[in-house]
């Protein structure tokens, strides 16, 4: 309840940091989605880029986010470009590795009756293996956006003017407190529980009738 | 006419068709047959460039299909295929919409054609056209894939072992209805099947291949299980091949005994029957003659002798 109060008392202060949270996230899921749509149809024709593009993808996944906000801060400055862009190579991963899951999962016999019947390569991707890996594709997207709307609460220690600043000027005081720590937290839990439940809701609706691969 | 001219398909330094020279006639149905690894399959697919000679011209109505664009050239030809490959996530009406809407077709024509189609291949549109693949039987799906295959009225349909993975039952059915279907549409089939049966039951002509893409015989399923033109053939054709060879004679084209004034004979076959029946006929009755009727009228008399000649 005390936190419910305190929320309320500092609503003013909380209103942009909820704002500029969504809005990093909007970003870095957009742009990764995009990159990661591509590199995944790239990895999904070429075992040697899938071997490099998930390895490399990977490999940013285990870097600490607050090292790397850090480390990107020097080039790109204080504020919401580093995170945003730490954001997008941590997005990576997921929804590169499941675009390509999802196009390999594709049964043969399908791609085959379709470049036999006369479709190009590129009409065999968009109009036969991309419908078909759309379900394990939004997987991806969702497992990214549930994990970047929690990591980007770090973004804070650069400079982002989001949920994270009352979580971190909390512990950074003595005179910190548990309702303002929570402040932070709760919304963004919010958020995250949102944007998952929203996505399996259109996950479940697009995957009608297509191939059943568990969206790991 | 689909022409090869000394075709060849070289994997390194095994040979998957070896210098395939032959003609498939237009409207004909022709079956290329033979063991696993005998290039028959590697044949059809070089036909729609799904797989490219290493040497030698295919040509199709004269025409080398290695100048044509391949995607026309694909969709000037019906391809189908044993494990069917129906979008799973289009309805089969879509499915079979699929190369109408490839060469731009309005709307109002794809639809007209997809449900004259789909009454072609025995599944009313009424019933059929909104579902989805997996809501069908294997047979429902293979037809699916025909009427696919159908899409623009190609004149050509390639047939890559499409009965090959349905109960022999559904299977006969389809082959009936195969000949039924092409009694309608006169197409230049060519069906690919390792099941020397279904090549003699459904080909105009056979193409016989062993392995490393040798062409065996080339022959019409008569020809082929009189004379079989080596001990492969021989062999592949299996037992029982004269008698097998009945089966594709009806009774009406056999050099029947003349009816004389004696006693006719009481068992009866139908002229349009074929000499396989009348055999079996002929072991029931009491004599071993059996009378030959033409809608209830009497034409001839078959018996033993009269089956041996047929058979030469």
């Amino acid at each position: 309840m005390s936190t419910l109060r305190y929320i309320l008392d500092n609503w003013d202060t909380l209103r942009p940091q909820v704002l500029t949270h969504l809005e990093i996230v909007a970003i870095s899921i957009l742009v990764a989605a995009v990159a990661g749509l591509a590199l995944g149809i790239l990895a999904a024709r070429s075992e040697r880029f899938a071997a490099l593009i998930l390895a490399v993808t990977g490999i940013i996944l285990t870097v600490p986010s607050f090292a790397l906000f850090g480390l990107l801060s020097i080039w790109f400055g204080l504020g919401n470009p580093p995170v945003v862009i730490g954001l997008i190579l941590y997005a990576l991963l997921p929804i590169v590795r499941n675009t390509r899951a999802g196009i390999l999962a594709v049964d043969s016999a399908v791609t085959e009756a379709a470049r036999g019947m006369g479709m190009s390569g590129q009409q065999v991707l968009t109009r036969v293996e991309l419908p078909l890996a759309l379900g394990v594709i939004l997987g991806g997207l969702r497992q990214a956006t549930v994990m970047i709307v929690a990591i980007a609460t770090v973004g804070a220690a650069v400079g982002a003017n989001d949920l994270g600043q009352p979580i971190f000027s909390a512990l950074s005081r003595d005179t910190g407190t548990l309702e303002q720590v929570l402040a932070g937290i709760i919304p963004v839990a919010i958020i995250g529980i949102f944007a998952d439940v929203v996505l399996a809701g259109v996950q479940r609706l697009l995957s009608k009738g297509r191939v059943a691969v568990a969206a790991t | 006419m689909i022409t090869f001219d000394r075709v060849s398909k070289r994997y390194g330094d095994v040979d998957a068709v070896h210098e395939l020279s032959l003609e498939i006639p237009s409207h004909e149905i022709v079956i290329f047959v033979g063991p696993s690894g005998c290039g028959k399959t590697t044949s059809l697919k070089m036909i729609n460039r799904l797989i490219e000679p290493s040497s030698g011209v295919i040509s199709i109505d004269g025409t080398d299909t290695s100048t044509v664009d391949v995607n026309e050239l694909r969709r000037s030809l019906g391809y189908v295929i044993q494990q069917v490959g129906l979008f799973p996530h289009q309805t089969v009406a879509e499915n079979v919409a699929t190369v109408p809407r490839l060469a731009g077709w309005d709307k109002r024509r794809i639809v007209a054609r997809t449900e004259e189609l789909l009454e072609l291949v025995g599944l009313p549109a009424a019933q059929y056209a909104t579902r989805l693949p997996a809501e069908l039987s294997g047979g429902e799906r293979q037809r699916v894939g025909v009427a696919r295959a159908l899409g623009i009225d190609p004149n050509v349909l390639l047939m890559d072992e499409p009965f090959g993975a349905i109960d022999p039952i559904a299977r006969e059915r389809l082959q009936n209805e195969l000949l039924r279907l092409q009694r309608v549409v006169g197409k230049t089939i060519v069906f690919v099947t390792h099941d020397i049966d279904e090549a003699i039951r459904l080909g105009d002509r056979v193409a016989l291949f062993s392995t490393g893409g040798v062409l065996e015989q080339y022959d019409t399923p008569e020809e082929l299980l009189a004379h079989p033109a080596s001990q492969f053939v021989e062999d592949f054709l299996g037992e029982g091949r004269m008698v097998r060879r009945l089966s594709l004679i009806t009774v009406r084209d056999a050099p029947l005994a003349v009816i004389n004034g004696s006693l006719p004979p009481i068992e009866k076959v139908d002229a349009d029957a074929t000499l396989r029946d009348a055999l079996d006929a002929v072991l029931r009755a009491e004599d071993g003659r059996v009378l030959v009727v033409d809608s209830e009228r009497p034409i001839g008399i078959v018996d033993a002798d009269v089956i041996r000649r047929a058979s030469r």
